[in-house]
């Protein structure tokens, strides 16, 4: 295994992603280092989580390859699932079980064994040590959130997948969220994370990709690229107040239309 | 850099825990599968002298192992493959059979508390009393009957998608069993009729349950069954994994 190879927690290659005749991911190809936070932007249905399904083995991609800490998805998918902490874009337990059940359930999965004060200090890690009987369904969006992250990052996974995490949460939990996540980073591990919040993405993101119709249309860090857009006549024309922000030149890269 | 797979047996040991939490959770509406098999022990009574114990409890403990294939075990998987239960599951490095064999085990045993409910309640009820060895044989040919219609189930949440759909197809199918169950044991509907159901899934499934009773009296027709039941419940289960998909889209 190559230095690049170590660094690169996340390698993805010429990825194609096809359902039925819809090609969904066509050749996207991008890589996340180690303590990196990536941000996939992209309107809705451009392809960011068909590009996660595939990282995470829920799809077969039709061809490229996917590295997860130097394992190939395919041919070690185990290997590679155990690497990654995922968070899907809609999140599910069985509604019979408790947090406090669904926190040992994962920690069991991941080979971990919870006793009562570890889950206690989980429980309080993200301030719902009372919430350990509620069930799941119970919870407000928020706390959901909060125990779907503590379940992701269980096994202090090399690489956190979030799909759209912040989406519903009011502005102070999203703010504990980026910090959650920022944490993440700290430790050296990476994280992957979509979002229509052009905000998050310049506020968490080191750098990001704009997705469009299955394809990357333009990576690097919030800065470079509203740097390096900023004097386009499309980007100007969608500007308010002389002010160029990086969701300008993200419509302007992908277009007003409304997608279907 | 290593990283280790987690072991197999602690993984399903989560599982297994989970899914007996879910199955005590739902108590109230397990408890239908046994309610159905003790009404009919309670009211066959009268059947006794005429068919004999055994084939008053075999009856009892098939429609209860349809319930459970068909409205415990499909039921629950449909509705959980609908709201990403599974997919949330097959993210982490588990074994994909383990998801399955855990749900499969609890249901197991579900059929084995129904044997024992019935067996009990025939002796309470009835004064039936079996040879000893009956029991244990009993035993295992329920699990035989349990596997093919757990794997009925299987094929039915395979096929179909939706869970609305799954559910009323299955409680079709139940109602068709008690049905043809009941009405094809007596000839009403003439001998043909009679053999399709003797060889039919509730057919083979009752009779080797009724001799297994008496294990003194098992012959050539009851081997018939057996290797009946057992290839049943290779097809169901073959088709229903290859028609399984374990997301909702
Ligand atoms: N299971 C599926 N079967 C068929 N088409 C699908 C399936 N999942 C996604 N698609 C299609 O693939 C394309 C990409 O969808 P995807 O869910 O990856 O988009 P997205 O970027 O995550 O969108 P959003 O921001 O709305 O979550 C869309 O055209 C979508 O309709
Ligand atoms: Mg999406």
């Amino acid at each position: 295994m190559g230095e690049v190879q170590q660094k690169n927690i996340l390698q993805v290659e010429d990825l194609h992603v096809q359902y039925g005749q819809v090609q969904a991911v066509k050749n996207v190809s991008f890589y996340v280092e180690q303590g990196e936070i990536f941000g996939l932007l992209g309107p809705n249905g451009a392809g960011k989580t068909s590009t996660l399904s595939a990282i995470e083995g829920l799809i077969r991609q039709q061809s490229g390859t996917v590295t997860v800490a130097g394992y190939d998805t395919l041919k070690d998918s185990r290997h590679a699932r155990a690497a990654m902490g995922v968070q899907l874009q809609s999140t599910s337990f069985q509604p019979e079980l408790n947090v406090a059940e669904i926190l040992e359930l994962y920690a069991g999965i991941y080979g971990l064994s919870l006793n009562k004060q570890q889950l206690q200090a989980l429980l309080n890690e993200i301030n719902l040590s009372d919430a350990e009987n509620k069930k799941f369904g119970q919870l407000s969006g928020g706390q959901q959130q909060r125990v779907s992250l503590a379940i992701t990052t269980i096994h202090d996974p090399k690489l956190v997948l979030l799909d759209e995490p912040t989406s519903g949460l009011d502005p102070q939990s999203r703010r504990q969220l980026w910090s959650r996540i920022e944490s993440i980073r700290e430790k050296g591990n990476a994280v992957v994370l979509t979002t229509h919040s052009m905000e998050e993405a310049e506020a968490v993101c080191d750098r990001i990709s704009i997705i469009d119709h299955g394809r990357i249309i333009a990576t690097g860090t919030p800065q470079i690229l509203i740097d390096k857009h900023r004097n386009d006549p499309d980007v100007i024309a969608v500007s308010r107040r002389g002010k160029i922000t990086l969701e300008d030149v993200f419509i302007a890269l992908t277009g007003s239309a409304i997608r279907a | 850099m290593s990283l280790t797979i987690p072991k197999t047996p602690a993984v399903l040991a989560a599982l297994l825990k989970a899914d007996y939490i879910v199955l005590w959770r739902n108590r109230r509406g397990n408890i239908m599968s046994v309610l159905m098999p003790l009404i009919i022990v309670f009211s066959w009574k009268g059947l006794i002298p005429q068919f004999g114990g055994a084939f008053v409890l075999a009856n009892g403990i098939t429609l209860g192992i349809i319930a459970i294939g068909l409205m415990g075990y499909a039921n629950a998987v449909a509705r959980d493959r609908d709201k990403g239960v599974f997919q949330r599951l097959r993210v982490s490095p588990l074994p994909l059979w383990t998801i399955m064999a855990s749900r499969l085990v609890v249901q197991l045993s579900m059929i084995l508390l129904l044997t024992i409910v019935v067996f009990v309640a025939g002796y309470q009820l009835d004064g039936i009393l079996m040879p000893t060895a009956g029991y244990f044989v009993t035993f295992f040919v329920s699990l035989v009957g349990g596997a093919l219609y757990l794997s009925l189930g299987q094929a039915i949440v395979g096929r179909i998608q939706s869970p609305e759909t799954v559910n009323s197809t299955t409680r079709l199918i139940y109602l068709a069993f008690i049905m043809t169950g009941m009405l094809g044991q007596f000839d009403y509907f003439g001998v043909d009729f009679k053999r399709i159901v003797d060889w039919s899934p509730y057919g083979t499934v009752k009779t080797i349950l009724a001799v297994s009773f008496e294990p003194a009296k098992w012959n050539l027709h009851a081997t018939e069954a057996l290797l009946l039941s057992i290839g049943y419940a290779i097809i169901f289960a073959t088709l229903g994994i290859k028609w399984f998909k374990w997301g909702a889209k």
